[in-house]
Parts: structure tokens; C-alpha cells; sequence
């Protein structure tokens, strides 16, 4: 039967149907399940029909073995026919797990689907005969174990992944085996990012636990998803507090390993522990020497770690003796550089919003965010150009930097030092915001229109999205179209050509 | 004249008062007659207008009012009739004669009613010999009077012949007679008389007899021709102004002499006089003084207009609008509602309507609709695809006349061509207007592409034409026009690529050596005087056929791409530009009704050839060629955007929409020039100094987005890079903005041209990168180098970095940051933002070259000026306070001891007019008292005049009576 490499999918579409619909043809899983071992990159038409044929003899009950306790060996050919099935099966889900590491991208993926689908299947219509729900763990397991490959990064099977695991089941039981396959000594870094893929995916769905917002939660307790879900049976009780033990016990292992060792965990375990976790964790404190290690690395990565430290400072009274100037370090030109610049500015926004803070510190920032403004592009200036605002509003001790009271003096240079790394030490409360005024000659009308509103204490405009402003420029309406008053006799504009003069382009 | 008393006299009174008046004051008074009344209170504010009197004269005026009123009708009491003089001006001996008919005259006409008073000498009715000269100018036919006329002064004396006259006047000689009548018999001399007269009778009768059928006959044959001339009218009028000035007489008529025609010329000049349109009265023509005064003053209007413009919301934000508040309106605190910024319905110069984006497709000639599809028409079948992929990207209009179902079958070959080439040149390209021309399209492609277009075009005209004779004749025209395309493209036989590549290896053609010539011109060509040269020395059949080209240009009214490019192939830029203005001179909107939509419909073609141009070329000639391109298109350019401002700002902006969403595709890719030139064309048509302007703006947002987030790492981006720096300044030259992404690259530039110690400070912004240092640093051993400091048309294509494009690269650099400095110099940032430049500028290290001499002093100079800046704080606009609520006075009560005080209002005002009544009332008695003295005055003197009268008549009778009796004592006496 090997001599038949290769079917195409309607034959073997086909072949399926002639299995299930008579045992004689029961053959032809044995074919089918050859064609595994002849394929190399395509699974996706063979998977495809083991998820149909064995979805059907799950539903039909065909591979249930009726043993009974009275007599173990009969040997009944019902009894041989689905013990040979099983036998098949188990293969079958083999054959499917290896997929997933092999092929094509899309056949790796289907491979996923296809091992979650029978999973599935499984889960509604178990292998044993039951009354209360059952969750096939094993079979997650085993493809969790698939999933956390240690040489082949498995981000895009894992982002697939993210569908099942938005069921409450997938998610509870997928947290209790987590742990179970993660005990590892030196895992390789990308076996580290798969671990942590997968963890970021499991916690998709917000686990809730204070009893505080338990009203809120049921609420959605009807929206709630469970995949192995059967008519007739006792439903899945979804437990959060159990869910968030076992969340706590996966990062207790990823904590063990080298996390910050290689970038690419690191950037994932904060973005994970940051955006996921902490509201879980039982013990944040314990997540400090990390976050603090992370503020000291520099560039985005401290930029992520701060808002963990945000969380911790807020919420569970850790005392960060510099955090404000470790901010205030951030604020350098390097920062349009990273994807996280608006985050960045959020978080300022939000660690700035207290209103004891020192004067001289909050005008230290203002000054430092004006001074970047001037380098930034237009969407960036006014985003800090907002900030400054709204820190302008938040202290009104500032106005002092845009409407100096007494009879001003004549300096010979700008009082503020913005090499000096201590904000309260820059001086900035002796100067004033000499770039605002600078931005209202901006050549973004957007930029020039936020410089005024901040001068003036008006509600500032709208922030603009980068690749907006063009868009809203070309929108807007005129009344009048002006033209140069002044004909142009050639390439040379009659005045303020500047082209032809940093240009030998003609000769 | 006999008028009813009460008439005549009712304004008496009036007019004598209007007399009187004006010569009081004429009078000098005699200080003796004037009255001082004394004042007993001073009241503040009061005007007193009876502080001094004039007992005597104002006694004499009522006097002498009362005489020429109350006297008069004294006088006239009890009498039914009078007689009165109203004829104007004949009581009034001031006047003259001759004023006194001008009154009249006056009089006449103001009695007259005036038809329409704003019709200036329409009414006057001007005569000429008693005629008006409306019935003079009748222009009916006299019949031919003045030949009977002259034939009368003529013939008047040839009404006899000569024979009658010698005989008949002069008698002749008894021999004469004798011989004569020697015949006749004895009384043949008094018969023969009888018989002449007869004759000479009956001879005139003939001869009036003739006259009149002559007449007749003439008259007849006038009449016909009259007849006949109205039904020839309509067709000989259409070219009547084409054709001769002068009619040619009518074959009928006789001969005219010349002075006949001369008053002919005359008649016909004072009729066109007459009813052509009168021209406007204006100004005399202005001196050149005046004229340069003018021209001056409107200039600085434009330039006060920018600058208000450049400084956009910024100025308004400083003085707001005064708009009118009434003095009630107090500042409680009650904000208006701004006007809702809806759709304001706006012009422009044209008097097209701006804004809408609906409004104006809808009702504009805008060629967005330069592409229309219409579903009737052709049955080309495999037109189908075309269309509907032409329908998704243009718009379709479907209220088109029929006029355009030609249109659209070319239209369609077009797009099909346009397609085709797409296609060829980049399958995923899909923009129809700018698809790229890929320069290794070879002649044969092009010939044969050209080949099957016009197959397709004429194909297209037979199925699609419809069974006007008009449009057949069109479509032989078409053909014809198509056929001698196709001629001429053959016999030059030159590649028809785009001009832009004539300097690779094209002439290679004999045939045309001139051409040769020219593009050799081209390629050598810093002599732009010897290229316009040969532009003039076209030879004459270029010319001719451009000219043809050029007639026949709109009328199809669509292929003009594809024509546009066949008229400015094979040219020289000067040549290109000669041809394209006139074409764009022989469609001025002045001179045609649909002139204005086809130079509207031109400007994208231009603006797309120009891009065509500017896309070809990989190497530096290339580019200057198609720099000289631009140089000499670029007005007319300009004045076919003027021509409709909407469509022409709607097409570049499309342009630049198009080639942004290209360059977000890739953003660190630096676009190519046929993306930069367009932002040289905007700064061409457009002010970049606007605060906000619908191109300029987002033509700088994209160029700035050019310098945030591209990559600059290899010598071309760098250089484009430094192209698109040159045209931001240029945008930003007269309003000085702040423009970080330049300054930000020109510090990336200084970055990675400087010397970096391995500690240092300074700090690298985002598009450049730390490890990119060292770049653009000059080799320790670089030997002394010349050059320009100018950037070079070659750096735009170099893959190296040879020294000494690093040396121009840093020279302009440093040549632009000191114009940014400049710029900024009021601002006490500059020195925050200038700072990492002069630091780093400090470490670049310049080989001996003189292009690098200026780096150093600039240098120096901006230390030196960042050193005096002085800073001071920022002071708020002093804001003005605002005033405090004012609430309704509470006035009470005061007592003033006057009794009206404590009256309500109505019973005060009811008290003050009854007191007025009483006032009134006493003076009008007492008026009245005085007019009764005056009139007993008058009785009594009246009486008094009688009796005298009568008693001197009673003397003089009793005088007579005693010289009588006295006599007739006398007489007794005697007796």
C-alpha cells in the first residue's frame, strides 16, 4: 500500500468515508495512517482526515473498551476491533503531535488545531465511561510538551494556540500541567521564551480573584467559553483561586532559571510579568530584585520594567528610593528610538500626577520633556507637549516657568543643567520654557496649536497618531487656494531659493 | 391768468420767509440797534439763544413780514380776481434774457416725466431742422430718389435735342427756312411751329413714360433682390465678420463713387458706434511712473497678504476680532455659540466654488473626471476589464452629452494603452497617472506599441460613431490627424522615449542630423543662450507639424497624455517649453468658451511628464537634463495652475497622497526623485511659508516624515536626504519655522562625520544610529582636494563615499545648519538646540580643501553667538482684567423742589405739554394781537391816505370852484 505516495485530499476524503461507513473497509486507517511516514511537508489534507475519522468514532463510541469486571480477556472481535482502534488512535495522535514540529508552516499549525480538536472530542465524549466532567489532561500534556520545544521557537503555533486557551477549562487544566512538564535546570533561551509564550497565553483570559469585583465576574460568568463542554453532564466549575496557584507555581519555576540572561526572555518575562501577572502573583515583592535589575539595564527594557514598579509601588508599598530619577533618565533622545516611547509617556503621565511632589523635580521634567519635544517628530512633540501641560495644571507653583511674576532679570544662560542626572538638581525651576515658545514655530500647525494651548493654559488639542497628521492635512478644508504671487521664470523660485543654492544641479 | 385766491395764496408766507433769510445776515449790524438781554442764572450746559437782542430790526422784519402777507391779502379781501405774472424769471430783473430762457427751459424739462431717471440724455428728444433724428435716421428706403435727382439735373436740359433748340430758339435764317420749308408749301412755317410744339409734347411724354418703366423696373428688381437677400441672410452672416470689411455692392446697383463711399464708410462706422458696446468709462491711461507705482504697491499688498497667511491662527490668537458689541452687552458671562464650522460656500478668483469635495466634482470641469467611463458606446468587448478597472479608480460622470461618446472610445484606447504599459513596466504598480516609465522600453515596443494604438483608434472610431455627418467628417479629420502622427513618428525615427533619456546612445540616426545636433547641445550645454537658439532655429517643418499638433490637440479631448508626450518628444527642454506655451497660448481661456477645461485637463499630463522625466534618469547628466526640464516648464506650469487653481491643487495633491502611501511602505527607504521633485514643484506654485496651506503642508509633513524615519547609511540616501533638508529650508526661508527633523539629521550627518572619542557625552537622536559612526569622517590621508561646495547632480546616483563627497556633504551641511541658526536666533532655545551641533562640528576634522574653508568660521560665528545670548524669564501677556458685573442703578427719590418731581411719568409729561400748549397758545395770541394792530395800523392808515385824498380833491374843487366863481365875477364884473 506504500506504493500510493501521495493522495490528494478528495481520495483520501474518500477513503475516510468508506471507513466509516463499513468496518470492511477498516483498512484504510491503516493506509492512511502509513502516508504519515511518506509525507515530509504537507500534512495539512492527512490531518485534516485523522481529525474528521476520529471525531466521528469518538462521537459514535466506537472506541470505548467495554471491560468487564467479571471476565478481563474476551476476546470478542468487537473488543479486538476497539482495542485495535485505540491503538490507532494513540498513533494517530502521535503522528499528530510530530507535525507539529515538522512541514510547513500551515500544516504545523493545522497539526495544532487538529490535536486540540481531538482533544476535544475526547472531552466530550471520554475514552471511559463517566458521569462528572472530564478534561483529557493527558492529552494536553502531551501537547504542551510538543509546544515547549528547547531548539525550535514555536511563537506561531503557541499565537494559535491562544484560541483554545481562551476556554475557562483549557486555561484552568492547562495551569495545573504546566508545572508538572516545566521542572527543568538550564533550559535553552528559547525553550525559556516558549515557556513564558505559553504561560503570556494561558493567562490570556483575565483570571479574577478579589471577591471585590466578584459581581462584575459574574456577570460574564455566561460570556465564559468551555471547550469540552457535553450535553447531559455536570458543566465545568471554573475555580480562580486554584487557577491562580497554579500561575503563581509556573513563574515560581520560570523564577528559577536564568530569565535575564539573553534579551529575548527577559523582554518577554517582563512584558508577561508586567501585563499579566502581577495582579496575580501571591508574593509580588519577590519580583522586585528582577523589575529593579530590569530599571537598571537601560532602554526599553527599563521602560518595561518600570511600570512593574509602578504596580509595586502603588499597590504594595515598596519603597523605591530614585525611582523619579531613574525616570528622569529615561527622557533622552534615545527614547523615539523604542517601540514602548508611548508607554513611556503614559507612565510619566501617571507617576507624575501626584501633586506633593517637589517643584523642582516635577519642573525639572517639564523642562527635560520640552527640551525633547524640540528634537521629537511632530506626533511626539505633542504628546509632550501634553504632558508639560497637564504637569503645568497639576502645579500651578510651574506657571512661574511660562509667566515669571517679578520684574524679570537678565541671565547669561539657561539656570537649568540637562546634564545633571538628579532632577531636583537641574535647576529648572530658575528658568523658564523657552522651547514652548520655540514649538510655537513649529512647522506643524498640530505642534505650533498644542505650544499655544500649553502657553495659555488652554485645553489642549486632540494627540494625533503617528501617520495621521498627514492624512488630516490632506482632509482639511480652505477656503481659498493660494498661489505664489510671483511667477516663477524657471527652477529658480523669484525669492528664498534655496535648492539651487546647496545644489550644483543644472550644470 | 385767473386762479382762485386761496391757492395762489397759500406758500406766501413760506416763500417770503425763504427770501428773507438768506439776506439778514448780510447786514451789518448797527451796534446802537443790539440789545443785551441779561442773564439771571448761569445754567452749565445750556445753550442760550437769547442773550443778545435786536429790538429794531427784528420789530422791522415782522413788520415787513406781516406787509408782504397779512397786507397783501388785506388788499386783495373782497375781491373775486387777480391777475398774476408767473411767467418764470420776469418779475426777477436780476436776470438776463438769455437766463431767463435757460429757466424756462429748465422748468420744461423737470415738468416733464422722466421715463427712466437713471438714463442719462435719453429723454431729450434732439431735433434736426424740426425732425427728430429718430425719424431721420429711419433708414427707409428713399427709392432711389437721388438718381431721379440726378438724372433730372442731368437731362433738364436735354429734354429738348439740339436740332428743336437751334431751331426752334435761334429761328435760323430765312434761307434756311426757305430750304426747309421749300418743301413744306407756304404754310409749313406755322404748321410746321404747331406741329413741333406737338411734337416736342408728345417727346416728353415718351420720354416720362420711359423714366417711369425704368423706374418701375428698377424698383421690381430691388424688390426681389430684397426678398431673395433674406433667405440668403442666415448663412452670409455667420461670415460676415470673417469676410471683407466692405460688402461688395450688390450687382444691381450702379458703380459708387468714391465719395459715395467714403459716406458710405461713414454711415457704416457711426452705426457701429451706435450699437456696438459702448466702452466703460475708465482712467485715462496711466503714466509709467504711476503705472510702477502701482505695481509696486499691489506687489506689497501680496506680500503684507502672506505674512498675515504665514502667520496663520498665531496672529488672530493676538488680536481677536473686534466684533461689534452693543453698549448693553455687558460681560456677564454668557459665551456665544461659534459659528458652526459648516460648509461655507466659497469662490475663488474664477468664480469656481471651493470646498465641498462633492460640490465640486459635481459641478466642476475638474479632471477627476479626467478619466470617464460610460457604459454606452463601444461593444469592444475586450474593453470590458479596462473599463471596470478604470471605473473603481476614477470617477464616472454620467450626465455627459452626447458629444463625449468619442471621447470615451478614445479614452478608453488610452487607458488601454496606459494599461499595456503599466503592465509591461510594473505589473503591481496599478496608478494609471503615474505609472512608472521604465527606461529600457526600447524604439521597436514603443513603434509598434504606437502602431497598434492608432489601429485601435480608428477601429474604435468606426464602431463606436454614431450617424452625425459632423462627427464623420470629425473622424476623417481624426484619422487624418492620427495617419500624419504616425508619419511623423516613422519618418524621425527617433526613439520615442522620453526627452530625459536623449542623452544616452539615440543619435545614431542620420537621418536627422539636427536633432543630433541638439541633443549634443544638450549633452555639452552650459550655454543656455546657444540652446534657445536652436530652439529658434527649429526649422520650418518641425514647426508646422507642432503647430498641427497643437490645433488639433483638444480635439478628441483624450489622449492628451499620449499626445502631449508626442508633442514634447525628441525636443530640447527650451524646445519642449516653446512648444508647450503655445499650445497653452493657443487655448487661453480668454479665447474660447471650453478653453479653460482643456488647460485645466493639460496640468496633470504636464505635472506627469515632469515626473516622468525626473523618474527616468540614473545618472547626473540625466538629472540636469531633467532639472533644465523643469527650469523652462515650470512657468507655464504656473500659469496653468492659476487657470483653475481646485483642480490643479486636487491633482498634486492626489500625487503626493499616492506617493506617500508608496513610501509608508517601506519608510526607511528615502523615495526617489520623481517623489522629490514634486516638492520642488509645490515650493514652484505654492507658498511654503503658509501658516496652513492645503499643499505646502502636507508636502512638508512628508518630507519631514522623509527625514524622522528614514535610513541614511549609504552616500544616496544621504544625499537625497540632504536634498529634501534644501527644500524644507527652502519652504521654511521666509517663515523661519523650527524644523527639528533638519536639525536633527544635520546632527545625524555632523555624527557621523566627527571624530567620536570613546567617552563622550554626546548622544546620537533616532534615525542615526551609534554604530554608524565614522561614516562620513574624511581619511587621515586625504591629500588637498577642489571642488565646489555645492552638492553635485552625481551624488544623487554615487554608491561610495569618495573624500570628496564627504567634504560637500559637510560643507553643506554646515552651510544649512548656519542658515537653520539664523533662523532661530530670537529664540532663546537655540542655544538647546544648536548646542550638540557645534560640539560635534567641533570634532569634525577637514581636510585642506576650500570647500571645507567655511566650516571652521561658521563655526566660530555661531559660538561666538550662542556666547552673548542673554536670557530673560517669560512674562505672560499681562491679561486684562476683566470688568466686574455692573447691575441696574437703584435710584432714589431726591427731592429737587420741583413739583413735576413727584408726578408719575405720564402725568409729568401730560403737565409738560399742557404747559407747551400754554406757551403755544399765549404767543400765537399775542401773534395774533399784533396782526390785528397791524391791520388796524393799515385801516388807519388806508383812511387816513383817503381822506387826505378826498380832502385835497375837496380843496382842489373848492379851488376850482373859486378860480370859476372868481371868473365869473370877472365876467359880471365887465358887463
Amino acid at each position: 500500500m506504500s506504493a500510493t505516495p501521495k493522495m490528494n485530499s478528495s481520495q483520501l476524503r474518500n477513503k475516510a468515508n468508506d471507513f466509516l461507513n463499513s468496518k470492511r473497509h477498516a483498512n484504510n486507517l491503516a493506509d492512511i495512517l502509513k502516508l504519515f511516514e511518506a509525507e515530509t511537508d504537507n500534512f495539512s489534507p492527512l490531518l485534516l482526515t485523522i481529525e474528521v475519522i476520529f471525531t466521528e468514532l469518538l462521537k459514535r463510541g466506537d472506541l470505548v473498551q467495554h471491560i468487564e469486571p467479571l471476565n478481563p480477556s474476551v476476546n470478542t472481535p468487537e473488543a479486538q476491533y476497539a482495542k485495535w482502534l485505540n491503538e490507532c488512535y494513540e498513533t494517530a495522535l502521535k503522528c499528530t503531535l510530530n507535525c507539529i514540529k515538522m512541514g510547513r508552516m500551515s500544516s504545523r499549525l493545522q497539526a495544532l488545531v487538529t490535536a486540540c480538536k481531538l482533544m476535544q472530542a475526547e472531552g466530550k465524549y471520554p475514552l471511559e465511561e463517566s458521569v462528572s466532567y472530564q478534561f483529557p489532561a493527558v492529552r494536553l500534556k502531551n501537547i504542551f510538551s510538543m509546544l515547549l520545544d528547547s531548539e525550535l521557537s514555536m511563537a506561531a503555533p503557541i499565537a494559535r494556540f491562544q484560541e483554545f486557551s481562551e476556554h475557562r477549562d483549557v486555561q484552568q487544566y492547562g495551569l495545573k500541567v504546566l508545572p508538572t512538564i516545566a521542572y527543568r535546570k538550564n533550559p535553552s533561551s528559547v525553550y525559556m521564551e516558549n515557556y513564558l509564550e505559553l504561560l503570556d497565553k494561558l493567562l490570556s483570559v483575565q483570571i479574577v480573584v478579589d471577591g471585590a469585583v466578584k459581581r462584575r465576574a459574574d456577570d460574564d460568568e455566561k460570556g465564559e467559553k468551555v471547550l469540552c463542554d457535553a450535553e447531559g453532564k455536570p458543566s465545568f466549575t471554573y475555580n480562580p483561586a486554584t487557577c491562580r496557584r497554579y500561575a503563581n507555581r509556573c513563574w515560581g519555576f520560570a523564577c528559577q532559571w536564568a530569565l535575564l540572561s539573553a534579551a529575548g526572555p527577559r523582554r518577554r518575562a517582563l512584558l508577561l510579568l508586567v501585563e499579566r501577572l502581577m495582579p496575580l502573583l501571591s508574593k509580588p515583592q519577590q519580583a522586585t530584585d528582577m523589575l529593579c535589575d530590569c530599571l537598571d539595564a537601560g532602554g526599553p527594557i527599563s521602560m518595561l520594567a518600570l511600570q512593574g514598579v509602578l504596580e509595586l509601588v502603588r499597590h504594595h508599598n515598596i519603597e523605591y528610593p530614585d525611582i523619579y530619577d531613574r525616570l528622569y533618565a529615561m527622557f533622552e533622545p534615545a527614547m523615539f528610538a523604542t517601540r514602548y516611547k508611548r508607554r513611556l509617556m503614559h507612565l510619566a503621565d501617571i507617576f507624575l500626577s501626584s501633586t506633593h511632589l517637589p517643584e523642582s523635580l516635577v519642573a525639572a521634567f517639564a523642562k527635560r520633556m520640552s527640551r525633547l519635544a524640540l528634537l521629537a517628530s511632530p506626533e511626539e512633540a505633542v504628546a509632550l507637549v501634553g504632558l508639560v501641560s497637564s504637569l503645568l495644571h497639576r502645579h500651578p507653583a510651574l506657571k512661574r516657568m511660562i509667566c515669571y511674576e517679578d520684574t524679570p532679570a537678565i541671565m547669561s544662560n539657561d539656570p537649568y543643567v540637562m546634564e545633571e542626572t538628579l532632577a531636583r538638581r537641574s535647576g529648572a525651576l530658575g528658568s523658564s520654557l523657552w522651547e514652548l515658545r520655540a514649538l510655537r514655530r513649529h512647522h506643524a500647525p498640530a505642534v505650533c496649536a498644542a505650544a499655544a494651548a500649553a502657553l495659555s493654559a488652554a485645553p489642549m488639542p486632540e494627540p494625533i497618531s503617528d501617520d495621521e497628521l498627514f492624512d488630516a492635512e490632506v482632509k482639511r478644508h480652505f477656503k481659498t487656494i493660494e498661489l505664489n504671487f510671483l511667477r516663477p521664470q524657471g527652477m529658480a523660485l523669484p525669492e528664498g531659493e534655496r535648492l539651487l543654492q546647496y545644489w550644483d544641479i543644472m550644470a | 391768468m385767473a386762479k382762485a385766491k386761496n391757492k395762489r395764496n397759500s406758500g406766501l408766507a413760506d416763500k417770503v420767509h425763504n427770501k428773507r433769510k438768506g439776506d439778514v445776515h448780510k447786514k451789518k449790524l448797527n451796534p446802537f440797534e443790539v440789545h443785551i438781554n441779561r442773564e439771571k442764572m448761569k445754567v452749565l450746559g445750556q445753550k442760550s439763544k437769547h442773550e443778545r437782542g435786536m429790538p429794531g430790526v427784528a420789530r422791522a422784519r415782522a413788520v415787513q413780514k406781516r406787509k408782504e402777507t397779512l397786507g397783501t391779502e388785506m388788499k386783495l379781501m373782497h375781491k373775486t380776481n387777480v391777475f398774476t405774472d408767473r411767467r418764470i424769471g420776469e418779475k426777477d430783473s436780476a436776470l438776463s434774457a438769455e437766463e431767463r430762457a435757460t429757466a424756462r427751459f429748465a422748468a420744461e424739462r423737470a415738468r416733464r416725466p422722466r421715463p427712466a431717471l437713471y438714463n442719462l440724455a435719453d429723454d431729450e428728444l434732439l431735433t434736426h431742422r424740426g425732425q427728430t433724428l429718430e425719424q431721420i435716421e429711419k433708414f427707409d428706403d428713399p427709392r432711389s430718389s437721388d438718381d431721379e435727382d440726378e438724372d433730372d439735373g442731368r437731362k433738364a436740359f436735354r429734354g429738348l435735342d439740339d436740332e428743336f433748340v437751334s431751331e426752334g430758339h435761334f429761328g435760323g435764317g430765312m434761307l434756311s427756312r426757305g430750304a426747309g420749308g421749300g418743301a413744306g408749301g407756304a404754310g409749313g412755317g406755322a404748321r410746321s411751329h404747331q406741329d413741333l410744339i406737338d411734337q416736342l409734347i408728345a417727346d416728353s411724354k415718351r420720354r416720362k413714360a420711359d423714366k417711369q418703366k425704368l423706374k418701375e423696373q428698377t424698383l421690381d428688381l430691388t424688390e426681389k433682390l430684397d426678398s431673395e437677400w433674406r433667405d440668403l441672410q442666415p448663412v452670409v452672416a455667420k461670415r460676415a465678420r470673417a469676410a471683407s470689411p466692405a460688402p461688395a455692392p450688390a450687382p444691381g446697383d450702379p458703380p459708387l463713387t468714391r465719395a459715395e463711399r467714403a459716406a458710405l464708410d461713414y454711415d457704416q462706422m457711426t452705426r457701429e458706434l451706435r450699437f456696438e458696446k459702448r466702452g466703460t468709462p475708465s482712467d485715462g491711461l496711466k503714466s509709467q511712473e504711476a503705472q510702477e507705482e502701482e505695481e509696486r504697491k499691489q506687489l506689497a499688498a501680496w506680500q503684507r497678504e502672506r505674512d498675515r497667511r504665514m502667520r496663520g491662527e498665531e496672529g488672530e490668537g493676538a488680536a481677536p476680532a473686534h466684533t461689534h458689541r452693543s453698549a448693553e452687552d455687558l460681560d456677564d458671562n454668557l459665551e456665544l455659540e461659534a459659528a458652526a464650522p459648516g460648509f461655507m460656500l466659497a469662490y475663488d478668483d474664477e468664480g469656481r466654488a471651493l470646498g465641498d469635495e462633492a460640490v465640486l466634482t459635481q459641478h466642476s470641469g475638474f479632471p477627476s473626471e479626467k478619466k470617464q467611463f460610460q457604459d454606452g458606446g463601444s461593444d469592444d468587448s475586450s474593453d470590458e476589464e479596462e473599463r471596470e478597472e478604470g471605473s473603481s479608480e476614477g470617477g464616472d460622470d454620467d450626465d455627459d452629452d452626447d458629444d463625449d461618446d468619442e471621447q470615451t472610445a478614445a479614452d478608453k484606447t488610452s487607458t488601454k494603452k496606459i494599461d499595456k504599459k503599466s503592465k509591461e513596466a510594473k505589473p503591481n504598480e496599478t496608478s494609471i497617472l503615474f505609472q512608472k516609465q521604465t527606461s529600457d522600453e526600447d524604439d521597436d515596443d514603443e513603434d509598434e506599441d504606437e502602431g497598434k494604438n492608432g489601429g485601435d483608434d480608428d477601429k474604435d472610431n468606426e464602431t463606436t460613431d454614431d450617424d452625425d455627418d459632423d462627427e464623420t467628417e470629425e473622424k476623417n479629420s481624426e484619422k487624418d490627424n492620427h495617419s500624419k502622427k504616425m508619419n511623423s513618428i516613422k519618418t524621425n525615427g527617433l526613439p520615442k522615449e522620453d526627452s530625459s533619456e536623449s542623452d544616452s546612445d539615440s543619435d545614431t540616426e542620420p537621418a536627422e542630423s539636427e536633432k543630433i545636433n541638439e541633443n549634443k547641445v544638450d549633452d555639452i550645454s552650459n550655454l543656455r543662450v546657444l540652446l534657445e537658439s536652436v530652439a529658434e532655429s527649429e526649422d520650418e517643418e518641425q514647426r508646422a507639424e507642432d503647430d498641427q499638433r497643437i490645433s488639433t490637440f483638444f480635439k478628441t479631448m483624450s489622449t492628451e497624455g499620449y499626445k502631449l508626450k508626442a508633442l514634447l518628444s525628441d525636443k530640447s527642454p527650451a524646445a519642449q517649453a516653446a512648444a508647450l506655451a503655445r499650445l497653452v497660448k493657443q487655448y487661453d481661456p480668454s479665447k474660447g468658451e471650453g478653453n479653460k477645461e482643456k488647460l485645466s485637463q493639460l496640468f496633470p499630463y504636464v505635472v506627469q511628464f515632469i515626473h516622468d522625466a525626473w523618474g527616468a534618469p540614473s545618472s547626473a547628466a540625466g538629472v540636469s537634463h531633467a532639472a533644465r526640464t523643469l527650469h523652462h516648464l515650470a512657468p507655464i506650469l504656473y500659469d496653468l495652475a492659476k487657470v483653475n487653481k481646485v483642480s490643479s491643487m486636487k491633482c498634486i495633491v492626489e500625487v503626493l497622497k499616492e506617493k506617500h502611501d508608496l513610501f509608508l511602505k517601506c519608510p526607511k527607504r528615502v523615495p526617489d526623485l520623481d517623489t522629490l521633485v514634486l516638492f520642488k514643484l509645490v515650493s514652484l506654485l505654492y507658498p511654503g511659508s503658509d501658516y496652513r496651506h492645503p499643499v505646502a503642508t502636507p508636502a512638508l509633513v512628508f518630507m519631514q516624515q522623509i527625514l524622522t524615519r528614514g535610513r541614511f547609511r549609504d552616500p544616496q540616501s544621504i544625499s537625497r536626504g540632504l536634498f529634501v533638508a534644501a527644500l524644507i529650508l527652502e519652504y521654511t526661508a521666509l517663515s523661519k519655522r523650527l524644523v527639528p527633523p533638519v536639525i536633527n539629521f544635520l546632527r545625524g550627518l555632523l555624527y557621523m562625520a566627527a571624530d567620536i572619542p570613546i567617552v563622550s557625552q554626546l548622544q546620537v537622536v533616532p534615525p542615526f544610529r551609534a554604530r554608524d559612526a565614522g561614516l562620513l569622517r574624511v581619511s587621515a590621508d586625504c591629500p588637498p582636494l577642489s571642488g565646489a561646495d555645492k552638492m553635485a547632480a552625481g551624488d544623487l546616483f554615487t554608491d561610495e563615499f569618495t573624500d570628496e563627497l564627504k567634504v560637500r556633504v559637510i560643507s553643506t551641511c554646515v552651510n544649512m545648519l548656519r542658515e537653520l541658526f539664523d533662523n532661530s536666533s530670537d529664540l532663546e532655545a537655540q542655544e538647546c538646540i544648536f548646542r550638540p551641533h557645534l560640539q560635534l562640528l567641533a570634532l569634525v576634522r577637514l581636510p585642506p580643501a576650500p570647500a571645507a574653508a567655511p566650516a571652521p568660521a561658521a563655526l566660530d560665528y555661531m559660538t561666538r553667538a550662542l556666547e552673548v545670548k542673554t536670557y530673560t524669564h517669560m512674562c505672560g501677556e499681562k491679561k486684562k482684567t476683566k470688568m466686574l458685573r455692573l447691575y441696574e442703578p437703584d435710584v432714589q427719590d431726591v427731592f429737587t423742589g420741583s413739583k413735576s418731581a413727584k408726578l408719575s411719568v405720564e402725568a409729568s409729561s401730560r403737565a409738560r405739554l399742557t404747559g407747551r400748549l400754554r406757551r403755544e397758545r399765549r404767543g400765537a395770541a399775542r401773534e395774533l394781537r399784533r396782526d390785528a394792530a397791524y391791520l388796524a395800523g393799515e385801516k388807519l392808515r388806508g383812511k387816513i391816505r383817503s381822506d387826505n385824498e378826498r380832502k385835497a380833491k375837496v380843496k382842489r374843487i373848492y379851488a376850482e370852484a373859486a378860480l370859476q366863481q372868481g371868473e365869473l365875477n370877472a365876467l359880471k364884473r365887465q358887463k
